[in-house]
């Protein structure tokens, strides 16, 4: 009887201590969780390479689930032992400050992890045939009255270039920024058609999606025009320098900052960055923080996953938590001073 | 790099070997043609463009190819573009007529997959051009016609309307999705809920419980003695098949592989859309549309030529516009960013020996398709002959793994599948009708996105009858349908009174 005592306290005792240790590394069996629901989409691509690499370091198995925004921030609010990961980007303080259901404070309710990738492929385009040839144009035709609409997916990613517009027309002139109006729509497909259909005189889009269409000829119904590209010049000349498709990254930087210019105040330049980081349960012990920030430095210091990202089209961008924390808060409060400003003309 | 030269055995063993288990895939039930592209998809990686794509067109045939299989045998559809083929495959296999059944849904799809592939390589940019003539006003049209299905679907054309409209209104509880041009904001949820039903109801969960897990409980609440094989027959008992059934057929076959191809070219219409399409129309020219849901060959024919055709037709936007025409096309264009390989109007030109490649293994996928299934569908049929205390919590287990996986991992979908089965078992004991029902579930959300966005950019409902010569086709076979439907509702109303 004594022993069988001794032995079930000597064994919550080891399990007691066990425990922390085992809950201070990930798993040997991880979900990451994505904000998307696609398969085919640069989310779950870049995910997948950067879990592939993770997982080949720490000797352990990831596996990504496009389970899409609301279902992942539940699966992580439902896992505090590292478990479930989340990869996603800037779509999740962004939905945030636009009010979209489902959203919350990413910096208040979740902890920020690494950022990883950029993606500088956001875009906006008119027809080819179109009266506007840049944003110079659009911006002087809304403080001419004209109206001119901008399909986008609102919410988002789609729509904070589509904010950084009307307040450029704002900070030029005063009131002008009504004549830039949305034009709600959802997938790449139908923003295109609403080009095709003449609803629209501008639509979101992005480097990847569209070069192809900017090399038709005029006369062609599909052709388009890139006016304007938000990556900072500083990401984009990291692409490659054959850029994409027939469009040189020479070519490409003539249509971002500071060769096309969206001013944010009078002053600078609006850009954005579409950056992919990772995301974790408040509760998550640090020590895990610490070693997907470690893995992942040495991961980057190794070089190859670069080469896999810039294959893709992505511009690698680690930055360890701390760093990306501060890094996402900055960018956040710049684009929550932009919708502030443009506020109530959302129309 | 010449076309002979990717010819490569490896390439061949590719085809046939993703044909394989696009196959398996599609005939479980919850496992989806798309769900087998998805695993697969980092594989290609390391095989190449060519051979990558050669891997994943193989499973994209398989796959929408065997989803017959349950649809036929079980009366479960494998994927929800075979839903129209449960109507007359079920009723076949209970008349002893499985085997046949399988056969003609098998040489129904190598035509259709084989018309669609035809009309993808003689005409693909021509087909894309045509294809943003269609704004939001004509795809509401489209899914309109669509649903006028519904109707002709119904053994009681007033019961059956309600139960349409019934799967529309479960069909959009949840959220506006922004994705979809909408406001974000939840709509139709009973208070407490919100948690649960913000997503809404996924469609695999509810098509396999409405279809599986039903029949199930039906099946428990008869008692069948444990003798008896799932489906009461043996397998081609009745009647044998021949290439005769197809007689008279070729302009059925030919059309139907043509309307899939037509949905499948129009991104958002959506696979199940092309079956129902298919069938729709069909029974509309049909001599006797009275015999459709009864066991008639011509339904599977039209259905399963129907989505067979979309596997070329969804292909069309992808390769000429970068836009894919399905969740599984969706999924083609990771494979091409992989491999940094853009899609757009320029990729046919620009890369013609991968266009070469493409329809090579479209075309050696589908005759792969039909020998598979044509020379092993004797074995295949077999499944029914297993004693019911075997075989369905077999097919239970399969469709809760599968309904939790549909979504990678949503537990929410197996409670969906649990919960539709219970209403569609209560449903039939309430008269409801469940064909009509689906296709209300399925069609439903499209309807309502493409009708709001087309009021949004218009403003004017005349729109939906001034827009364009193809709104006026369109309301054309949309009237054609109704009136066949109320036709053959008054007959069957003349026919019964007469008995």
């Amino acid at each position: 009887m004594t022993f069988t005592r001794r032995f079930i306290l000597a064994g919550a005792t080891a399990l007691a201590t066990a425990l922390p240790a085992a809950a201070q590394e990930l798993p040997g069996n991880v979900r990451l969780v994505i904000g998307s629901t696609s398969t085919g989409g640069d989310t779950y691509q870049n995910s997948s390479i950067v879990a592939d690499a993770l997982a080949e370091k720490l000797g352990i198995n990831i596996k990504v689930d496009a389970v899409g925004a609301t279902e992942a921030f539940k699966a992580l609010d439902r896992d505090s032992r590292g478990t479930t990961l989340m990869i996603f980007h800037d779509q999740s303080y962004l939905g945030n400050l636009y009010g979209v259901r489902g959203y919350q404070d990413i910096f208040e309710n979740y902890t920020v992890g690494p950022t990883v990738a950029i993606n500088p492929g956001n875009a906006y385009l008119v027809p080819k045939g179109s009266e506007y040839q840049s944003m110079d144009d659009i911006l002087t035709a809304a403080e001419n009255g004209e109206r001119v609409r901008v399909a986008i997916q609102p919410g988002g990613v789609s729509e904070i270039g589509f904010s950084a517009m009307k307040n450029a027309a704002r900070v030029r002139s005063e009131g002008s920024e009504e004549n830039i109006v949305a034009v709600n729509t959802g997938s790449q497909s139908d923003k295109n058609q609403t080009l095709f259909d003449d609803l629209a005189d501008v639509i979101n889009g992005s480097i990847q999606a569209n070069e192809q269409f900017t090399q038709l000829p005029e006369d062609d119904q599909k052709s388009m025009r890139f006016v304007w590209i938000t990556a900072r010049p500083a990401t984009l000349e990291q692409a490659p320098e054959e850029g994409m498709g027939d469009t040189t990254r020479d070519q490409l930087l003539q249509y971002a900052s500071p060769e096309t210019s969206v001013t944010l105040d009078g002053e600078e330049d609006f850009t954005f960055d579409k950056e992919f980081f990772f995301l974790y349960n408040p509760e998550m012990d640090e020590a895990i923080v610490e070693q997907i920030d470690t893995a992942l430095e040495e991961i980057y210091a190794e070089g190859e996953i670069q080469e896999r990202q810039k294959a893709s089209f992505f511009i690698p961008n680690f930055l360890p938590s701390d760093e990306a924390q501060e890094h996402l808060r900055e960018k956040r409060s710049t684009y929550d001073e932009v919708i502030s400003q443009i506020s109530g003309d959302n129309s | 790099m010449e076309l002979l030269d990717i010819i490569s055995p490896l390439f061949l063993a590719l085809i046939v070997g993703g044909t394989f288990v696009g196959i398996v895939f599609g005939a479980i039930p919850g496992m989806t043609a798309t769900m087998a592209v998805a695993v697969c998809l980092p594989i290609t990686y390391s095989l190449g463009l060519e051979n990558g794509l050669a891997l994943l067109l193989g499973l994209y045939v398989g796959g929408i190819s065997g989803g017959m299989v349950p649809a036929i045998l079980l009366g479960i559809p494998g994927t929800p573009s075979s839903i129209t083929t449960t109507f007359d495959g079920l009723p076949m296999t209970k008349k002893g007529e499985g085997e046949k059944a399988l056969r003609i849904g098998i040489c129904s799809s190598l035509v259709g997959g084989l018309v669609s592939l035809l009309i993808l390589w003689l005409c693909a940019p021509l087909l894309a051009d045509f294809a943003i003539q269609f704004s939001y006003v004509e795809k509401f049209l489209i899914i309109l016609f669509a649903l006028t299905v519904m109707a002709a679907l119904s053994n009681d054309m007033l019961i059956g309307i309600f139960s349409g409209f019934l799967g529309i209104f479960i069909a959009l509880i949840g959220t506006y999705d922004i994705s979809d041009g909408g406001n974000g904001e939840i709509r139709l949820i009973p208070p407490g809920l919100d948690y649960w039903l913000e997503s809404g109801f996924a469609l695999l969960p509810v098509l396999i419980g409405l279809f599986g897990l039903a029949a199930i409980l039906e099946e428990a609440e008869r008692g069948v003695p444990q003798s008896q094989s799932a489906a009461d027959v043996k397998i081609g008992s009745q009647s044998t098949f021949s290439f005769s059934v197809f007689r008279g057929q070729t302009v059925n076959l030919l059309r139907s592989g043509g309307i899939g191809t037509f949905a499948g070219i129009l991104p958002g219409v959506g696979g199940s859309a092309a079956s129902i399409l298919s069938y729709s129309n069909a029974k509309t020219f049909s001599k006797h549309p009275e015999r459709y849901g009864t066991g008639e060959p011509e339904g599977i024919i039209a259905s399963e030529a129907g989505n067979n055709g979309l596997t070329g037709g969804a292909l069309v936007p992808l390769l000429s516009l970068g836009i894919p025409g399905d969740s599984t096309t969706a999924l083609l264009i990771g494979a091409f960013t992989l491999q940094g390989i853009q899609v757009g109007p320029l990729f046919i030109g620009n890369n013609p020996v991968t266009w070469d490649a493409m329809i090579v293994a479209m075309l050696i996928a589908n005759l792969a398709m039909f020998t598979m299934m044509y020379f092993a569908i004797r074995h295949i049929a077999r499944i029914v002959t297993v004693p019911k205390h075997i075989l369905f919590p077999i097919i239970l287990m399969m469709c809760v793994i599968g309904a939790y996986t549909i979504n990678y991992g949503i537990m929410f979908d197996v409670w969906t599948l649990l919960i539709f089965g219970v209403f569609g078992w209560l449903a039939v004991k309430l008269r409801l009708e469940i064909a009509p029902f689906i296709i209300g579930f399925i069609l439903g959300p499209s309807a309502e996105v493409y009708f709001v966005k087309s009021l949004e950019s218009f403003n004017d409902l005349t729109i939906f009858f001034t827009k364009s010569w193809i709104a006026i086709v369109l309301w054309v076979l949309i009237i054609g349908s109704v009136a066949g439907s109320v036709a053959l509702s008054r007959s069957r109303q003349s026919t019964t009174a007469d008995a």
